[in-house]
């Protein structure tokens, strides 16, 4: 059982991905009427309601489920499990689409786009997002680093451009060496930097609404909100790269790689436990759960959230048949995925009350537009480069190893 | 909808033509001519001049009071309000001694800060003849002993938020309280804005945005892009809608067929 | 190998020492700390004054050239809804019945105006990513279209519901709020619009402290007609304008906010995890540590055949 990713080089125009086509399409007709007719024109936004679905959607959800990039890193590279290898480039490549998705969705979401490069000369140390900003300008960039033995790997002593590049196929071979060179004596520099850039703003999201006390629903604003976004985006790593190597390795018909996904999954019985008794304990102590039962919309989707997204999978877990079944633990997996977004969401979204005009929010279809096609995309350009560069493992390859 | 909306701006455009704006705007002969039949058709309520229209004979003495600031009054007499009805009324304080019955509540304190409208008229005797009490308005004397029992509003209210006089209000504010107030408690006195003064038209020459030579069309657009209800109205009018032959032509020497609704504009 | 391997054990090395300092330096992370102005300009706003003439309206737009309302100023059907300053207006005022009557059995209606509060210390200046909103020394929360990069944070902090954004502005749009007249009361010594205009001085105009004084006093010295109330007094840690009213807050459309400032809890959060950075510091540490006890040996838990190179 060794790392051994290869480019899929299957057939890449499927009817799935002509389907993500599509929707990338209408996503990006949609992004180009925002920035014809401005935010208003596209979206449901409002004085009362600043952010919507692309903040709690495609930033704060993107975030949360990219954390399977920093968790087998640590787990692979710092703790040494090497055994976890495989998943780690399927993993780096989802938190390195999902990081350049959440600057995408910010570029649209943002009023001014053009100034999206202020925060680096107008600082605000005081300010949750600034820290947030500059952790995840820097992961970006540690991420796109961590990606480059991958394109090393790929196209070193084999650069070979179409037409006139063919000129700078030397200066490109030169500088594959040099990275080539270099990179295995820095990486382990960027390989913590990105674990502890990646506790520092996934717990910073949560500190974002502790500044809204009498806007967000009392069953999330709690003063331990960062610690709950960080254990639950640790959480949400291992499942999520269950669950896009499921979808991925179904997809592009390779190994299931049950024997490396059962096992990563052991870990998550322990932190989605603590999570929900976080959760819970948190609800006691502060009395919330008199909310519990009053029928708002806020209420049931926090027992969606609490039940569907944590108990149920968390149960379904504590049996090892599920851990073995790659269906099940699949679904488990989904459970705990879809979860950890319905929490963004109703943190960022369906928690979101504010008292004065108490304005009711729901997106427009073209903000869901932009969003389906961010994800579209996101999906496209995964199976575009695990179909051209060695992401996947490719079992049959074992033997020789 | 269009066409309609096109009828209502010709139209309009032929009305602001009689009420002499567009010959201000666009210096036309045509709109020259209509200037001058607006002005022969009815009597300018603009400025009154001397000799043509009637004025108060103490008007201009009123205006020049009414420009004076008087030194600021800054100790009052606290004392009750029954005290000094009480006061008053032995001291035999009464329309007798006002010496002036006629005022414009005008001053350069209040016009520093604004002007939106123009100055009211008070009519000082009237009033006390009313109410019989001087205290009502006059309700502290100044604290030097030497002063006028009473005194006029503006000696100790002034400029607004003096820092030592933390309540003492401002002129205006002493005149709108008192007013309306009294109107208020009175059911008796107007107590909106146009009751007692007449609006400011504000300077349109900074409002009126039309390039050197405008249409006649821009003229009515660029009026329509504030007086929207103006336009909004004139559509509902008899003018307007007016169809068919006007009784008021029938037999005469200029007799008119057909309505404004149809198809004719400025055909009476 | 050989020297990758001393220039990481060089690099934990400094790390622990980093450590070993930050950990010295967050004991004594500082309290949080009002960034307050000590004496600030502010306005008072009494409630029993206000006559609903919409006038702190017409000369907020003027002042501010902001654009004309669909309706005029002097319309007061616009009364008849309840209205939020939005980015075409940085003032309203509301009317409510609150269920006064006169002795003609007339409901009485209670006058609002709404804008900015400009806070002792402001959520949305504490919020904005670049700073772009400030509390200003004269009081006013100032904002700075120059850094503003429209994320809309200010909004999502502010209590009030006020700063509102200009959507349809594709490429340029602002966050429009009340400014407090800054520049005009800052370098050209004029009171606000709103303020320079009201008929009956239904606003004061002057320092904070004594505007409370002021407050009180009126409420004192006539109990019947005030609620024993100065609304902006504690909310949100302060604000620089302040209400009085003769029928109870909630009833004329004022939300209850907690007494301490937003701030505090983010910023305590912020400032005790990551002044001087030490946390990240120590974690970076910690884990250079554990990547050194595990990360160069072989995997121990499960059989394995290979290695990644």
């Amino acid at each position: 059982m060794s790392a051994n990713p290869q480019a899929i080089r299957a057939k890449f125009w499927t009817p799935g991905v002509l389907v993500m086509a599509f929707f990338m399409a209408a996503g990006a007709v949609t992004v180009l009427a925002r920035f014809i007719g401005g935010i208003g024109y596209v979206s449901n936004l409002s004085t009362a309601r600043p952010w919507g679905i692309w903040i709690g959607i495609d930033v704060a959800s993107g975030v949360a489920l990219a954390a399977g990039g920093f968790t087998t890193a640590f787990l692979a590279h710092i703790l040494g499990r090497h055994y976890y290898e495989p998943v780690i480039r399927p993993a780096l490549l989802t938190a390195m689409l999902g990081y350049t998705f959440v600057v995408l969705g910010l570029i649209v979401d943002i009023g001014r786009s053009w100034a999206i490069w202020k925060p680096l000369v107008y600082w605000n140390p005081h300010s949750v997002l600034f820290e947030v900003a500059m952790c995840v300008m820097f992961y970006l960039n540690v991420l796109y680093i961590e990606f480059l033995p991958i394109l090393v790997e790929q196209f070193k002593g084999r650069v070979k451009m179409p037409g006139p590049l063919a000129a700078l196929d030397g200066v490109a071979e030169n500088l594959l060496g040099l990275a080539d060179r270099i990179l295995p004596r820095i990486m382990w520099f960027f390989i913590i930097a990105g674990v502890v850039l990646s506790c520092m703003h996934q717990s910073s999201l949560g500190s974002l609404m502790l500044i809204a006390p009498t806007k967000l629903h009392p069953l999330w604003y709690t003063p331990i909100l960062p610690l709950l976004f960080l254990v639950s985006a640790v959480t949400v790593g291992y499942p999520m790269v269950v669950f896009e190597t499921t979808l991925a390795t179904a997809s592009l018909k390779l190994d299931p790689e049950m024997k490396i996904l059962s096992p990563l999954t052991r870990i998550t019985i322990f932190l989605l436990g603590t999570y929900l008794a976080l959760k819970i304990g948190d609800m006691v102590i502060r009395g919330t759960y008199v909310y519990l039962l009053d029928g708002t919309a806020q209420t049931n989707a926090f027992l969606v959230e609490m039940i569907c997204g944590i108990i149920i999978p968390w149960i379904m877990l504590l049996s090892p048949a599920v851990r073995r079944s790659r269906r099940r633990l699949f679904i488990a997996c989904a459970l705990i995925v879809g979860g950890v977004l319905l929490n963004r969401i109703n943190v960022f979204v369906v928690g979101y009350r504010p008292p004065v005009s108490e304005n009711y929010y729901f997106p427009s279809i073209s903000e869901m537009l932009i969003t389906i096609g961010f994800i579209s995309g996101l999906m496209f350009l995964y199976r575009f480069i695990a179909t051209y560069l060695p992401v996947l493992n490719r079992p049959g390859q074992e033997v020789s190893a | 909808m269009i066409k309609r909306l096109s009828g209502a701006i010709a139209v309009l455009a032929a009305l602001s033509a009689i009420g002499g704006l567009a010959a201000i705007f666009s210096g036309g002969p045509a709109a020259q001519d209509a200037r001058a039949a607006a002005v022969k058709s009815e009597p300018a309520p603009a400025e009154p001049k001397t000799g043509t229209v009637w004025t108060a004979p103490d008007q201009e003495a009123a205006k020049k009071r009414a420009q004076e600031v008087v030194p600021f009054v800054d100790a009052v007499m606290e004392e009750c309000q029954l005290c000094r009805q009480m006061r008053l009324r032995e001291a035999g304080l009464g329309i007798k001694d006002i010496t002036n019955s006629y005022f414009l509540l005008d001053s350069s304190i209040i016009k520093k800060s604004e002007d939106l409208y123009g100055p009211v008229r008070f009519k000082h005797t009237k009033h006390a003849a009313e109410l019989k009490d001087c205290a009502l308005c006059h309700h502290r004397r100044p604290l030097d002993a030497k002063a006028r029992e009473t005194t006029r509003c503006s000696a100790c209210h002034q400029e607004p938020f003096r820092v030592n006089q933390p309540e003492r209000i401002g002129l205006k504010a002493a005149y709108h309280q008192q007013c309306t107030g009294c109107h208020q408690e009175m059911k008796k006195g107007p107590t909106d804005c146009l009751g007692c003064h007449r609006k400011n038209v504000p300077d349109h020459k900074e409002l009126v945005n039309l390039p050197e030579k405008p249409e006649p069309i821009q003229v009515t657009r660029e009026c329509l892009r504030c007086h929207k209800a103006v336009g909004d109205d004139m559509l509902k009018t008899a003018h307007w809608l007016w169809k068919g032959p006007s009784p008021y032509t029938l037999n005469r020497s200029k007799h008119v067929n057909h309505g404004k609704a149809t198809t004719s504009i400025n055909n009476f | 190998m050989e020297l990758n391997r001393r220039v990481f054990l060089k690099c934990i090395g400094a790390a622990g020492a980093g450590v070993a300092g930050a950990a010295t330096d967050s004991t004594a992370v500082h309290a949080w700390e009002s960034r307050a102005p000590a004496d600030p300009l502010g306005c008072l706003v009494d409630l029993n004054r206000c006559i609903g003439c919409r006038k702190c309206e017409q000369a907020c737009q003027t002042v501010n050239k902001l654009p004309q309302p669909e309706q005029p100023f002097d319309d007061l059907t616009v009364l008849d809804k309840k209205r939020r300053p939005d980015e075409r207006a940085y003032t309203v005022v509301n009317r409510y019945y609150p269920g006064r009557r006169d002795e003609r059995d007339q409901l009485v209606p209670t006058f609002v105006k709404v804008q900015c509060m400009h806070c002792q210390d402001p959520a949305c200046a504490s919020a904005c990513i670049v700073g772009a909103l400030t509390k200003k020394e004269n009081g006013a929360v100032y904002y700075d279209i120059s850094k503003c990069i429209g994320c809309r944070y200010c909004m999502v902090a502010c209590p009030f519901e006020i700063p509102a954004y200009e959507y349809h502005n594709p490429v340029t749009p602002r966050v429009m709020k009340c400014t407090f007249c800054y520049e005009r009361v800052e370098n050209e010594g004029k009171l606000p619009g709103c303020v320079g205009i009201c008929p009956v001085e239904a606003m004061t105009f002057g320092r904070r402290s004594n505007l409370l004084k002021i407050a009180k006093k009126r409420i004192e010295s006539d109990p019947g007609s005030y609620v024993n109330h100065v609304y902006g007094e504690h909310e949100a840690g302060g604000t620089s304008w302040l209400y009085i009213s003769g029928v109870p807050f909630d009833r004329v459309g004022f939300i209850q906010v907690p007494h301490r400032p937003l701030t505090e809890l983010a910023e305590t959060i912020q400032s005790s995890l990551f002044s001087y950075l030490w946390s990240p510091i120590v974690l970076f540490g910690m884990l250079g540590g554990i990547m050194r006890a595990f990360g160069g040996k072989s995997d121990r838990d499960i059989n394995h055949k290979g290695e990644e190179s």
